[in-house]
């Protein structure tokens, strides 16, 4: 969008990230335009969207057939018929064909689910060894979606599973699975809150699986694009972000549950949540923006008021993360990264080679690549909501200008705590 | 076959001292060569020894400049022969772990002539090589700390050099005291060992205090030991090494042999002294390296705490401490070994080694996760917790000295809390917390630079929980040389300081009659019966 | 007088209003006796938004229900009685916010013909599709 001429009718911004909201007013992104960020943020969607083929899966899989297994083993050993159902957004059968790619599982996920970094073996072994895709990040996303779900105030979601609607579809779907279980029925007695509670969980595993399984094809896509030439620059990658974000907008989230082949609809889809706002602007608050400090990453002192009193100040997520302390030993960051690492392309390969201690660290090097891409992500959230909410960036009336300024500073100020990496990101010596 | 553990390096020194046109990579691994040699000629030693002889063994004795009593005469015990081991693999790992491209040729050579001077100390039975020996080691440290060392290297050095001149001086003073009033034949170690109950018990005394300050420099001991912090500090990390781990050791050693090997009567007089001075220096090296800033200066000032130990096992004079103390020279120089090239890795690759700037190199993939723990195994070590050789030492000592000098080992036990605590410190601030996102881009260790410190840990780990086998060597000697000293436990009370000053008055006016001053009457006889 | 949807239909800029409405089953809604205010956006309004958009709506009807009655407020509200009120709630259930200080703007859309009255309500034609949030 060529609106450079538009942001010139107001005065300059006096904001402390004055340069970024220009650029986001010259219709550009937080990230600077430059060819070595589009490399580094295409090649890490398309490492991301791989193992993220299998998380939504996975999650729905968990969601709708694992259910309140109270010893769920196995909800990581995704059946085959999950593997193959198809994406609705992606291969022939999709209801929006606006991305290509196939609707089953992405072939380099197979191979790497038959293989591994071990070799080929029984996918039990695969599975204790922890050479397989960690569903542990997919959950811990989850988790914080259902934590800060109360007060994100986006979405009617998380207020609908408390309505008595809600329970009574629960209630249904409890007593129908553990019908055959009476210890767990006679524990659903004494406490249903409990079970009422996991159920809910279950909810925000179906409305992430859902979500994702839209960010899947969106991503591969993105890659696709860039290996043909297709995209010049920063700008390109993120307004294909903002169309993706309006296209999928009103794609339906819900939570089905298949107790012996019936079907309980514990959302049904008639309630009328949308993608875009009881998953997508919740999702990229809880996980981008707040989640909680994960175990093992640091140490917080909460009499010293070190973790926030209110769960809205919390700033957790990537956007401010601490990247370095990736590879402390099962933290669902380092869950990620590991992911990540098996499908990264090879020009990235590449670069990580030639950058720090190449190999040795590509770990965090991919991490901070990451964060430089959820900045990217975030940038086409933002962009969205000011065109949805909004105004253009090129409108003449300077009133509408001034408001999407106002809107610009306001998301920035976000990023002026200390721990944001809104600055890092600026340069390329962060890596 | 001593000898050759002598000599082969010296040659070594010569022949890369004369290779002309050699790179500084090739000289390195010559030198590295020879040290394998040398660590191989030790193993001949050390696989022949019969542990369960307490005398001398391997000797050696080549008659050289009679009149003056100097021979050459080698031979190892109990006492000696773990040191030297000990100075053959920290050697080795100071030729592996440098890599000098100035003036490789000289380093390299001055390193080999230091393991030859050091292992020539070690097995010297005669005074005057001994002293030769213990004073050719001193231009080469000079050397190696002037030319190669940080930025105050100079005044390091020429501190160095001033303070172990007067170490050397002292010991010789002592040396000729001992002969000349003994009227010995010669210098040789035994024959000192048999005139030494003909001269009086004052004198004795004086004696075994200027071996004792002589010695204390270079070992050294509160309050002589203020050279110690700059050499370390200022000399290069393998130097750091060369000097903690090896030199210091010929300190400890020179006060074993010829301290309590040669007066021992004096000796277990001054015992109670020697234990309460074994307090200060423990309590002094622990607080002073808590309070440092700078880990190298305290790993520095942990090592003369250390020492303290030493001393007080020697002072004990127990079978079980004087075997402690001595498996404590050996266990110290491993675990100083250990901690200071594990701090010359973190400056090498942080950059600095102020506490205040170092944080989270426990990080798994940007900090220095294999450094930091092996920097934990190391303070464990040498904070004594059990498991590792320095447990093994200090329990040892603290065992063997506490029925003697009770309070003396309980403030020497509150000394290694003192030690956990700049330990808890170290670690706390360099190891553990949050990688300063700014700065830690720091280039990786290689598997070659890990390799001495993993060899270290894993010697350190295996005599901890085999102690057996730093132990077995040098019992038989030790406990000889403590009942050597138990025979004048009854006299203990007969040298104290009234003797001595008496001694000195009768040296200065030979005929005067005993001063007033003196404390504790003259005793005419010169020694119990043996 | 028309109701609400005949002059929907009769009207040549609301194709896409008017496609949607019937998709959504709205018809009879708009049909009864209301009265409703509607917020009608033109074809040029659904154009604005990115392809695919109203693709994914329209297969989805809960949702696009959802989207049409955000443009729709309970009772007849005038011109001049909205910009009394500041802010109405929708149908929908969220707020919409009303700007009449500088022109007549609902949310960040802007009314091009205000005021037109049908026999079961008004309808206030804007150039945006306006949006929750």
């Amino acid at each position: 969008m060529p609106t450079l001429e538009a942001s010139t009718k107001l005065p300059p911004s006096t904001h402390e990230f004055a340069e970024v909201i220009h650029r986001l007013e010259a219709g550009g992104a937080m990230l600077p335009d430059t060819p070595e960020n589009l490399m580094q943020i295409i090649g890490i969607y398309k490492a991301y969207a791989v193992p993220m083929d299998f998380y939504w899966r996975d999650l729905l899989y968990i969601a709708e057939n694992v259910f309140l297994n109270p010893l769920p083993f196995f909800k990581y050993f995704l059946p085959q018929k999950y593997l193959d159902l198809p994406n609705h957004y992606a291969g022939d059968s999709a209801d929006l064909r606006i991305w290509r790619g196939a609707a089953t599982a992405h072939p380099e996920l197979l191979e790497f689910m038959a293989k591994g970094e071990t070799g080929k073996m029984p996918k039990l072994l695969h599975h204790l060894f922890h050479d397989r895709v960690n569903m542990e990040f997919a959950e811990a996303c989850m988790q914080a979606m259902l934590w800060h779900g109360r007060d994100m105030g986006w979405g009617l979601f998380d207020g609908y599973l408390d309505s008595d609607e809600y329970r009574a579809n629960a209630d249904r779907a409890i007593t129908a699975y553990f019908k055959y279980n009476p210890p767990m029925l006679a524990l659903y007695k004494l406490f249903p809150e409990m079970f009422l509670e996991q159920c809910r969980m279950m909810s925000y595993t179906a409305n992430l699986g859902l979500f994702w399984e839209v960010m899947a094809p969106v991503f591969f896509e993105m890659s696709d694009i860039y290996d043909e030439g297709g995209f010049k620059g920063v700008p390109d990658a993120m307004n294909f972000l903002v169309n993706g974000i309006f296209a999928i907008a009103g794609r339906p989230i819900y939570h089905h549950v298949y107790i012996r082949g019936e079907c309980f609809e514990i959302i049904p889809k008639s309630k009328g949540f949308m993608w875009l706002y009881e998953a997508a602007l919740p999702y990229v608050e809880a996980v981008f923006y707040r989640t909680a400090p994960f175990r093992g990453t640091k140490s917080y002192n909460a009499q010293a008021r070190q973790v926030p009193a209110d769960q809205k100040d919390f700033h957790y997520g990537i956007l401010y993360a601490d990247v370095f302390p990736v590879g402390t030993a099962g933290i669902p960051p380092t869950l990620l990264m590991q992911d990540m690492l098996h499908f990264l392309p090879p020009y990235l390969v590449e670069y990580y080679q030639q950058h720090c201690r190449g190999e040795g660290d590509t770990l965090i090097q991919l991490g901070i690549t990451f964060q430089r891409s959820m900045y990217c992500v975030t940038s086409a959230v933002i962009q969205a909501l000011r065109q949805a909410l909004l105004y253009p960036l090129d409108d003449p009336n300077p009133k509408h200008l001034a408001a999407n300024r106002a809107f610009f500073e306001a998301q920035l100020d976000r990023f002026k705590r200390p721990e944001a990496r809104l600055r890092d990101i600026q340069t390329q010596s962060y890596r | 076959m001593l000898s050759a553990l002598i000599w082969f390096p010296v040659l070594g020194a010569l022949g890369i001292g004369l290779w002309p046109n050699a790179s500084a990579q090739l000289i390195r691994w010559t030198a590295l060569g020879i040290m394998s040699g040398v660590v191989l000629l030790t193993l001949g030693v050390v696989l022949p020894f019969d542990i369960s002889a307490a005398g001398l063994q391997f000797q050696e004795l080549l008659p050289w400049i009679e009149p003056l009593g100097l021979n050459y005469r080698l031979g190892v015990d109990g006492l000696s022969l773990p040191l030297v081991a000990l100075n053959s693999i920290l050697t080795w790992i100071v030729v592996y772990s440098s890599t000098q491209s100035l003036k490789p040729k000289l380093y390299y050579g001055l390193i080999l002539v230091v393991n030859a001077g050091v292992t020539g100390a070690f097995l010297a039975q005669n005074l005057l090589l001994f002293f030769l020996f213990y004073e050719i080691e001193l231009i080469p440290l000079y050397l190696l700390i002037a030319v190669w060392g940080g930025t105050k290297r100079n005044y390091a050095a020429t501190k160095f050099l001033i303070y172990t001149a007067a170490s050397g001086a002292l010991i010789l003073a002592g040396f000729l005291g001992l002969t000349w009033l003994g009227h010995a034949a010669n210098f040789d170690y035994e024959a000192v060992q048999h005139i030494v109950d003909a001269i009086p018990a004052g004198l004795q005394g004086l004696i075994l205090l200027t071996l004792i300050v002589g010695f204390g420099i270079k070992t050294p001991l509160v309050p002589l030991h203020t050279w110690l912090p700059d050499a370390y500090v200022e000399a290069s990390p393998p130097i750091a090494i060369l000097l903690g781990g090896v030199l210091a050791k010929l300190g400890t050693y020179g006060l074993f042999r010829f301290g309590l090997g040669l007066l021992p009567e004096a000796w277990t007089s001054l015992a109670p002294l020697l234990a309460f001075w074994a307090v200060i220096v423990v309590i002094y090296g622990a607080l002073a390296a808590i309070a440092q800033h700078d880990i190298k200066r305290m790993v520095a000032y942990s090592s003369i705490g250390h020492m303290g130990y030493v001393l007080l096992g020697g002072a004990a004079l127990t079978e079980l401490s004087i075997v402690g103390a001595v498996s404590q020279m050996v266990a110290h120089g491993f675990i100083l070994a250990l901690l200071f090239y594990l701090v010359g890795i973190i400056e090498a690759k942080v950059g600095t080694r102020e506490l205040e700037a170092l944080n989270g190199l426990m990080s798994p993939i940007r900090g220095l996760p294999l450094i930091s723990a092996l920097l934990i195994l190391g303070g464990m070590a040498s904070a004594g917790i059990p498991g590792l050789v320095g447990f093994i030492a200090e329990f040892l000592v603290f065992q063997g000295s506490y029925a003697v000098f009770s309070w003396q080992t309980l403030l020497c036990v509150v000394g290694t809390g003192f030690t956990a605590v700049y330990f808890v410190i170290l670690l706390n601030r360099t190891c553990f917390g949050r990688l300063d996102n700014a700065l830690a881009y720091y280039p990786k260790v290689l598997w070659s630079e890990r390799f001495p410190a993993l060899a270290l840990a894993a010697i350190i780990l295996f005599l901890g929980v085999q102690p057996q086998w730093l132990v077995h060597w040098s019992e038989p000697t030790t406990a000889a040389m403590a009942q050597v000293a138990a025979a004048y436990e009854p006299s203990a009370e007969r040298i104290g300081f009234g003797t001595i000053t008496q001694a000195i008055a009768e040296l200065t006016h030979p005929a005067a009659p005993p001063t007033p001053l003196a404390l504790i009457p003259p005793i005419e006889s010169t020694s119990p019966a043996t | 007088m028309p109701d609400i949807v005949d002059i929907a239909v009769s009207n040549d800029a609301f194709k896409t209003l008017v496609t949607a409405v019937t998709a959504a089953n709205l018809v009879e809604t708009l049909q009864s006796p209301g009265p409703f205010t509607v917020f009608a956006p033109t074809d040029d309004a659904f154009a604005k938004l990115p392809p695919g958009t109203i693709q994914t709506l329209v297969q989805n009807i809960p949702q696009l229900t959802r989207i049409l009655t955000f443009h729709v407020v309970s009772g007849k509200l005038t011109q001049a009685d909205l910009a009394k009120l500041g802010t109405v709630t929708s149908v929908e259930g969220s707020p919409i916010k009303i700007n009449c200080s500088d022109g007549f703007e609902i949310k960040n859309a802007t009314v091009l013909i205000p005021d037109i009255e049908a026999d079961n309500g008004i309808i206030h034609v804007i150039d945006t599709v306006i949006l929750m949030g």
